[in-house]
């Protein structure tokens, strides 16, 4: 059975097919080889992203380049009564991507290609593969970008920024990835291709465009995204504030909000990761500061320089040690490339991390960040904080050696308790990085057994055999017919 | 397998997957299997984990170009290159990697004579129109070699006197840039010593291979006959590997040496000023970045300095640096794929619309103009405009 489905896959996607390409090919050469991967090596490695999680085993990997290919993958899989999942460049968090259950891996690194961009309407079409940055490198020469900057953005693709509904630095301002989505061609798990939203402003019927950003692969597979672009600011102030006490950080945040600013974007990194990060870019980032604010306005000249001149004064009424205004677009890159890389960064103190992504409100954001470095002293565990202040989003870093005996339960358990202390002070389990399998286990302390349960009607209306993606998002006691796709794993034919 | 992997290096990579973009074979694949991140995972799974070396596991190991473009990438500075250097060497210690024709092919590079009779036969071969494409030789191979001579004014008072060094291909393949950087630090009144045969190979490919005693043997030759003097090299790929005999042989004079080493541009930098001042050439040029001046020695911003006065228009490339696909050996090894990544570099240079790219490496000048791109050394750029010679 398997033989087959696998020569039913190398049909479906035949070889060779590196589009445009003008050169010759050989027999057995690499860029000629298979696009449909059973090999150990490669299997072996799509069982991770860039979280912690270990994944299965992945089944065969295929590597579409249209959207009828993904199709066909994915009827053959519903022949075969096998799952999928959907995988970008492979930078998620949350262990979204990771095969459970041998699942049949749609790689869509290959559909890479910008369609179509009308800066009339400021709509751009784009695959799923295209990756963020190379985005809003293309549009630069007309004048606009894609708004939503995930850390990872140099590699992290639209599809995947789609999937997990991804934030970033920018989004203070300009929202999260759901208000940049116009439209998209979703494959269904049924293998029908369907549009969802449209290009009107005001599309009509129920907005399952709205219902299907954010579905992390359990609703179907974009195989066509309708972008917004938007206009490349006319003035940029770039603000840097250095802080004694991580709190006189937190607060200068949300009274910047409260004095009814809203910066483009407001970033905080705490002493230890501002070392790491700036023993990378040299950007000139303080390091004997107990915190740094990077807080940047946008606009027009006269309104961001008003802007950037109040930022300063609001940071030293609440102890900011020192201002400074980056001179030059230069400095200005180098200041965010250092805070977009942070994560990045840690191996330079210990090999792995575990990143958590609950969000509180600003108000709280001093108080929880004292309880954060308290639960990791008491786990005797390093912990880093570099967050979207802006947005109260709060990214932990729990650093460790992974060698250390008994160090991953450590981690796990201050983990649970740091996600414990955010949900009582009001706030919510992620921000941009999506639940995966990492925050499921977790969703019952933030919604009742009844937001569950319709949660799961929605999830099995477009997928009612549950092969999309299965074992993420929805826990299992919601998600019966995940289990039963989990079980229907051919055991042993992958091992 | 034990691939003898210093284990702290190899557990530095918190696969975060940043470098991605930055790799020639990821971006033209998108296979996680031709990734830095994958291949570091693999190398990890072999050592660590006693995977078995499957064909998969090799061709991925096989299919790295090794332009490191990946460690200015990496926020953690993982040690990429020495990392694919440990695991070569130990699979080629293995009969895994680097078949004995390759080892074979790569013995006569310092062996001068061997490459100049070599060198005579491929130019009547091109000339009789029977010279395979897929050796990637320029198209205008000499028939005969010409020897430089060291300048008159060698240890004459108050003249600065530097190694030239001239290589083993490049020298027989390309001696015309050489000839055209000796009569550049001339004009800078800087005296010069073609190196030639005392020091006839660098031993970068053979890194590259994975033999790494043969690499060693190369450089201590260099290391004894190049002493005290700075030397100057004017093929990124030749000067990224002596800058690095401190780390491949670990010894003090290996360490002096490397510190005496400088890209040519990267010498005459500080010392522009030196050179005469003379009309523009009225060419639109776009610099091409080899990836072992940018990633590497990260020096590449030199080439900037010494052209822009030579040069009516320079014009970057809007790729970030991503490589070429020439990868010394690497465009004749795996011609496909170094194909495919040259297809995306002819496009950001068509994006560029230059007249000329001028490229500080004889590889990369070669595989670009494989592809029908006017490329040139600064170098000779440079001599064009001083002796008002026409490109």
């Amino acid at each position: 059975m398997t033989d087959e489905l696998e020569d039913e896959l190398r049909r479906a996607l035949p070889a060779t097919q590196v589009r445009g390409s003008r050169i010759r090919r050989r027999r057995g050469s690499d860029a000629g080889r298979s696009r449909v991967r059973t090999d150990s090596a490669e299997r072996a490695l799509l069982r991770r992203d860039a979280s912690v999680f270990d994944g299965g085993v992945a089944g065969p990997v295929c590597f579409p380049e249209t959207a009828a290919e993904v199709q066909a993958i994915v009827r053959i899989a519903n022949a075969h009564g096998r799952a999928i999942v959907p995988r970008g460049a492979g930078t998620g968090l949350a262990g979204g991507a990771i095969p459970l259950g041998a699942p049949i891996v749609i790689a869509l690194t290959r559909m890479n290609r910008i369609l179509e961009v009308d800066t009339i309407n400021r709509v751009a079409w784009v695959e799923p593969g295209v990756i963020n940055l190379d985005l809003s490198k293309y549009l630069r020469p007309m004048g606009y970008h894609f708004a939503p900057d995930p850390s990872s953005q140099q590699v992290c693709t639209i599809g995947g920024n789609l999937a997990n509904n991804s934030g970033g630095p920018h989004c203070l301002a300009y929202g999260v990835t759901d208000t940049h989505i116009i439209a998209t061609e979703v494959v269904l798990p049924s293998g029908d291709i369907v549009m969802l939203g449209g290009l009107d402003p005001e599309p009509d019927g129920l907005d399952l465009r709205g219902a299907f950003v954010g579905g992390e692969g359990t609703l179907g597979i974009a195989t066509k995204i309708a972008v917004r672009l938007t206009k490349n600011p006319p003035a940029v102030r770039t603000l840097l504030l250095s802080f004694g006490h991580v709190a006189d950080a937190a607060n200068t945040v949300s009274a910047v909000i409260a004095a009814g600013i809203v910066p483009a974007a407001m970033e905080v990194m705490d002493q230890r990761i501002t070392i790491a990060v700036e023993n990378y870019v040299h950007a000139g980032y303080p390091i004997d500061a107990a915190a740094v604010l990077l807080a940047e306005v946008e606009g027009l000249e006269g309104g961001v320089q008003i802007d950037a001149d109040r930022i300063g004064e609001i940071g030293r009424a609440h102890g900011a040690t020192d201002v400074r205004l980056a001179a030059s677009d230069r400095e200005r890159a180098l200041l965010w490339k250092g805070r977009k890389t942070a994560f990045g960064a840690i191996a330079q103190i210990k090999p792995d991390y575990y990143l958590h992504d609950t969000v509180v409100p600003r108000a709280k954001l001093a108080e929880v960040l004292a309880q954060v470095y308290e639960i990791a002293d008491r786990h005797e565990l390093l912990v880093m904080n570099v967050f979207h202040a802006g947005d109260g989003n709060l990214h932990p870093l729990l650093i460790f050696d992974g060698r250390e005996p008994g160090v991953l339960d450590r981690v796990h358990e201050a983990g649970a308790e740091i996600v414990r202390a955010s949900l009582a002070a009001g706030g919510v389990l992620s921000g941009e990085h999506g639940i995966g399998v990492e925050k499921q286990a977790y969703m019952s302390e933030q919604f009742s057994d009844d937001d569950l349960d319709h949660q799961n009607r929605l999830r099995q209306s477009f997928d009612p055999h549950c092969r999309s993606n299965p074992g993420k998002v929805i826990p299992m006691g919601h998600s019966c017919a995940d289990i039963q796709a989990l079980r229907r794993v051919p055991t042993g034919v992958w091992g | 397998m034990d691939l003898t992997i210093d284990p702290d290096e190899l557990n530095m990579c918190v696969q975060c997957g940043l470098c991605l973009p930055s790799c020639p074979t990821f971006r033209v694949t998108g296979d996680e299997t031709r990734s830095p991140r994958g291949r570091i995972a693999l190398m990890r799974a072999v050592q660590n984990d006693d995977a078995p070396l499957t064909p998969e596991v090799l061709e991925a190991f096989d299919t790295c170009v090794q332009c490191r473009g990946c460690e200015p990438a990496c926020p953690s500075g993982v040690p990429y290159g020495h990392l694919m250097e440990r695991t070569r060497e130990a699979l080629a210690d293995d009969g895994s990697l680097t078949p004995v024709w390759q080892r074979w092919a790569l013995k006569p590079l310092n062996q001068p004579r061997l490459l100049q009779i070599g060198t005579t036969a491929m130019a009547v071969a091109q000339r009789l129109k029977v010279l395979p494409d897929r050796l990637g030789a320029p198209a205008d191979l000499p028939l005969r070699h010409h020897a430089l001579a060291p300048s008159a004014t060698v240890d004459a008072p108050g003249r600065e006197t530097v190694f030239l060094f001239t290589g083993c291909v490049m020298d027989v393949w390309q001696s015309k840039v050489h000839a055209a950087a000796q009569r550049v630090l001339e004009a800078a009144d800087v005296a010069v010593i073609p190196t030639n045969r005392l020091a006839p190979c660098c031993g970068a490919l053979h890194t590259h291979a994975g033999l790494g005693d043969d690499a060693r043997a190369r450089a201590e030759q260099l290391i004894g006959a190049l002493p005290e003097r700075p030397i100057l090299v004017d093929s990124a790929g030749c000067g990224a590997a002596m800058k690095d005999y401190g780390h491949l042989l670990d010894t003090e004079a290996a360490r002096e040496f490397s510190a005496r080493v400088f890209d040519i541009q990267e010498w005459l930098a500080p010392r522009v000023d030196q050179l005469p001042q003379v009309d523009k050439v009225p060419v639109r040029v776009a610099v091409q970045d080899p990836c072992h001046l940018r990633h590497v020695q990260r020096v590449h911003e030199a080439t900037r300095t010494v052209l822009a006065p030579f040069v009516q228009t320079l014009v970057e490339l809007d790729d970030d640096g991503l490589c070429c696909g020439a990868g010394g050996a690497y465009s004749v090894l795996q011609p496909e794929l170094a194909g495919l990544i040259r297809e995306r570099k002819v496009e950001a240079i068509d994006r560029a619309r230059p007249d000329l790219v001028a490229s500080a490496n004889p590889g990369c000048s070669m595989h670009l103009a494989g592809a029908g791109v006017r490329t040139i050394h600064p170098m000779q750029l440079i001599d064009a405009a001083i002796s008002k010679t026409p490109l």
